[in-house]
């Protein structure tokens, strides 16, 4: 049995696949009919009209066939072209060649061939060409269909439909090209511009071209591309960054208590001080506490810190009462209960600056608490407090130099300057023992027999209950003064050149008490210098570099004249 | 040209099940061994995590370097002895607390009144350091009771425990909105007080609070209610009745002690049998734990006198007791 007489024998019989059952009867190596079946019967599946040999390697049908076929190696050789053709030839009707049967040209297309409408199958009468035919698209044929799609009973056609919705749009479909600026010119446009697709596309073939400059931006582009996806991590990364230092989020972040925890900070800022009934404030006075404010405004917001700015004016109600400058205490209270959540309270003086806003409290302070404080007083003694105490009725803890040693006994932190305590810039923790302390403060029996002798106030009664209390000390720790309380020359000595004092700026101090500078000194003068060196000091890179530049200018235009100087000296030297 | 690809495919490996010998779900061993960098950073974390809550809870170990709170001897009785007085009756007064203290399984501490400097001070005041001077020495005791010498126990039978200490008992026992210094102080007791919080127990006489017997709690409060009690302040102030009045002072004026003070009726811990007792509830009568009596031991010193006929009932009783 050859190809032809199969092929003309199993057209109208389609399909009549042989089952693989069928050929387990058949030994290999098959005969070439058999092979040429099972291709038939493949594309009756498939249902792939192939209009010639080359289309029909490429069909999905033959892939998956042969990618089956290739457990069995001798059955997929088609070397013979003419009669793979001839074959093909009797299912497309396209007489391919030299047949060895002399087959009707295109007889019967077997009518359950479905068509597909790229390649119609022609008529009998030859092909149809579509843009030949009438307005009535027939899909090629001459006869009309029987059952439309859309179910329309006229024949619709483009045109006609258009045309319908043109009435119904009140403007006709026609639409004169190149009307518009764009329409115009476009096309110059596009040919004047630096790069031109049309010209690489007529030269180069989609080579590259272009000058060396291009080609080099085509590749980083290229490759860009290539490298997106990790390419657009990194630039997830480094907006999120940016987005958490730019947005508010930043400052969220460093308030949470399980994040920054900066929420268990609290500044407690007396201003206003001589306000009230005694009214000596000036402009300058004013002007002091405005920048004093504003400092540590732009402080605890960065942080994320709470700032309670309390009025100390002179109230009548404290004015002739012994209370006065015991007001902390009553202050200090108010803002636990005010902020429940903070643990740490720092007290500021009016005439305070922070001159290191870059510093966080925790940072500075807090994370290293046992190393930087300390709690041995003889460390730096100006009082001349004898520690530890050495009754012996007293527990070991009370007795020992530093109480029991852990950072979290620490419940108040106070500097000391050349005389004592100083309670300009101090921190207290909330905890049962500073309510018992700021219960304890002020006492009318003991301020009835001291308040002539303590001339500090409160600071006063804080040195005697250390030295008295055997149960504060265990819970006092101090600090090195230039940590938190820097003093300017002028407080506790001229010259200004104490190291545990005095405010050095190649150290970077973090803060600055002008302590006493409203007795004879001049407040804001200080303020304002202090004020000045702190922005000095904490210029951002750019101004730095502005600096630098304007600088060096000066720089130059004063060496310059110094130049013009000495040569005019030189000639009247001359003369 | 590259080298052919095989046309056999190798078969399936098997799943080698041995590798893990720990019933592992598959869904959860597939996420373990497809991806060993997510294995790995998971490790990490759950290391970190670890390392994280250990160190936190590492911070809080608050035991008392000296052992735990009533693991020995629950109260401790202070009695401050006057050197000058009768050492008989000293003895006597001594051996009455022992006696009590032994069948409770309590401690006794009977330091000198010249035992710490006063600074000129009248010597009633040693109390005060004593009651710390007892809290050194016994640092596992959970309560002082400090009974003057002019107080005999006299019902060794009452526990102090069940009879007050015990935080529901307590409660009950307070009195809530009294004056501090009768008739008419005002400032009151607090009203909202709860038994365990209470770190001092007092009573009052028509006068004003007892400092002949009251009962505090080891902890940082009493270091810090003894120390400002202590003060040189108010023992160079001449209050008319030295510390009586410097106590009154500070439980008036400073709330973080008033929060702490329970008033409990006067015969529970200090009846009198003369003198200004309260008018509800301090005379003493018969089942009472003490009997007090108070200025014995001023000008002239009729301590021995007044107390011999309890001294004499009680070893009735001891002697009934052992027969």
């Amino acid at each position: 049995m050859d190809a032809g007489r199969l092929a003309r024998s199993a057209a109208p019989q389609m399909p009549r696949c042989p089952s693989p059952r069928r050929d387990v009867l058949v030994l290999k190596p098959r005969p070439r009919h058999e092979q040429a079946r099972a291709f038939l019967c493949h594309f009756d599946q498939t249902s792939f009209i192939l209009a010639s040999p080359s289309s029909f390697t490429a069909t999905t049908g033959q892939r998956r066939r042969r990618s089956s076929a290739a457990k069995n190696p001798p059955s997929l050789n088609l070397h013979d072209g003419s009669e793979v053709r001839g074959r093909l030839g009797t299912t497309t009707g396209a007489s391919g060649g030299p047949s060895g049967d002399a087959l009707p040209a295109i007889p019967g297309t077997p009518a359950n061939f479905e068509m597909s409408s790229r390649s119609p199958s022609p008529h009998p009468g030859g092909w149809s060409s579509p843009g030949l035919t009438t307005p009535y698209d027939t899909g090629g044929r001459n006869s009309p269909m029987r059952g439309f799609p859309n179910g329309a009973s006229h024949n619709v056609t483009w045109a006609s439909a258009q045309a319908k919705s043109a009435e119904v749009k009140g403007y006709t479909a026609f639409n004169p090209r190149n009307q518009g600026f764009f329409g115009k010119h476009f096309r110059r446009i596009s040919t004047s511009l630096p790069f031109s697709y049309a010209e690489k596309e007529k030269l180069g073939r989609g080579r590259q071209q272009g000058n060396k400059a291009m080609q080099f931006l085509n590749r980083t582009g290229r490759t860009l591309w290539r490298l997106r996806k990790s390419l657009g991590v990194v630039l997830f990364f480094v907006l999120s960054i940016i987005l958490f230092y730019v947005t508010p989020l930043h400052r969220l972040w460093r308030r949470s208590s399980f994040l920054g925890g900066g929420n268990k900070y609290v500044i407690i800022l007396a201003a206003n001080q001589g306000g009230g009934v005694m009214e000596w404030k000036g402009p300058r006075e004013w002007a002091i506490e405005r920048d004093s404010v504003k400092n540590k405004k732009r402080y605890t917001k960065k942080w994320g810190y709470d700032l309670e700015i309390v009025d100390m004016s002179t109230k009548k109600r404290y004015a002739h009462e012994w209370r006065e400058s015991w007001e902390k205490v009553d202050t200090i209270r108010n803002a636990m209960r005010k902020y429940p959540h903070a643990e740490w309270f720092w007290w500021l003086d009016t005439n305070t600056f922070i001159m290191e806003p870059s510093y966080s409290l925790q940072s500075h302070i807090f994370n290293q608490l046992k190393h930087i404080t300390y709690r041995d007083i003889n460390y730096y003694n100006p009082l001349n407090i004898s520690h530890p105490l050495t009754e012996a009725y007293l527990d070991p803890e009370t007795r020992s130099l530093n109480g029991d040693g852990k950072a979290d006994s620490i419940n108040l932190i106070v500097p000391q300057d050349c005389g004592g305590f100083n309670l300009g810039s101090f921190f207290v923790r909330r905890s049962q023992w500073t309510d018992r302390l700021l219960d304890i403060w002020w006492d009318p029996v003991g301020y009835e027999q001291k308040h002539m002798e303590w001339e500090h106030k409160e600071q006063d009664a804080l040195e005697y209950m250390y030295m008295n209390q055997p149960w504060i000390r265990s819970h006092v720790a101090f600090i090195h003064q230039r940590k938190v309380n820097s003093f300017p020359p002028g407080a506790c000595g001229e010259k200004g050149d104490d190291p545990k004092i005095h405010y050095q700026e190649k150290d970077r101090d973090f803060l600055v008490n002008m302590a006493g500078c409203e007795w004879g000194r001049d407040c804001w003068a200080e303020m304002y210098n202090y004020r000045q060196l702190s922005n000095h000091l904490n210029r951002t890179p750019w101004e730095k570099f502005k600096d630098w530049i304007s600088d060096s200018f000066k720089h130059m235009r004063e060496s310059n004249k110094k130049d013009e100087k000495s040569k005019e000296k030189k000639k009247e030297g001359n003369k | 040209m590259p080298p052919r690809k095989t046309s056999r495919p190798p078969p399936y490996a098997a799943r080698n099940s041995k590798s893990i010998p720990i019933p592992i779900p598959p869904a959860l061993r597939n996420l373990l061994i497809r991806d060993k960098a997510r294995l790995i950073v998971i490790c990490i974390l759950g290391f970190l995590s670890i390392l994280w809550l250990w160190k936190r809870s590492g911070g809080a170990s608050g035991l008392e370097p000296s052992g735990i709170v009533g693991s020995r001897a629950p109260v401790v009785i202070v009695t401050v002895i006057d050197p000058r007085a009768n050492a008989a009756w000293v003895a006597k007064i001594m051996k009455n607390r022992e006696d009590y203290a032994k069948k409770h399984g309590y401690a006794t501490f009977f330091p000198s009144n010249t035992d710490y400097s006063l600074n000129n001070s009248p010597p009633s005041w040693a109390k005060v350091p004593a009651l710390r001077h007892a809290m050194t020495l016994h640092p596992t005791s959970g309560f002082f009771w400090y009974l003057d010498h002019t107080a005999l126990i006299v019902n060794p039978s009452i526990s102090l425990q069940s009879h007050i200490l015990s935080p529901s008992r307590l409660e009950k026992l307070m009195i809530a909105n009294e004056p501090v210094v009768p008739p008419d102080s005002v400032i009151k007791t607090f009203g909202n007080l709860k038994g365990d919080r209470i770190d001092l127990i007092v009573t009052q006489d028509k006068e004003g609070l007892c400092q002949n017997s009251f009962i505090i709690r080891r902890g940082e409060w009493a270091k810090y209610f003894l120390d400002v009690w202590f003060d040189p302040i108010y023992r160079s102030y001449n209050f008319q009745k030295a510390e009586a009045h410097a106590l009154e002072h500070i439980v008036q004026w400073h709330g973080t002690i008033l929060a702490k003070l329970a008033l409990v009726p006067q015969n529970l811990i200090n009846a009198y049998t003369k003198g200004p007792a309260s008018a509800k509830n301090g005379k003493y009568k018969d089942g009472d734990l003490i009997a007090a009596f108070p200025g014995c031991d001023k000008d002239k010193f009729t301590c021995a006198d007044d107390m011999q006929p309890f001294f004499d009932v009680l070893a009735g009783n001891a002697q009934s007791g052992n027969a």
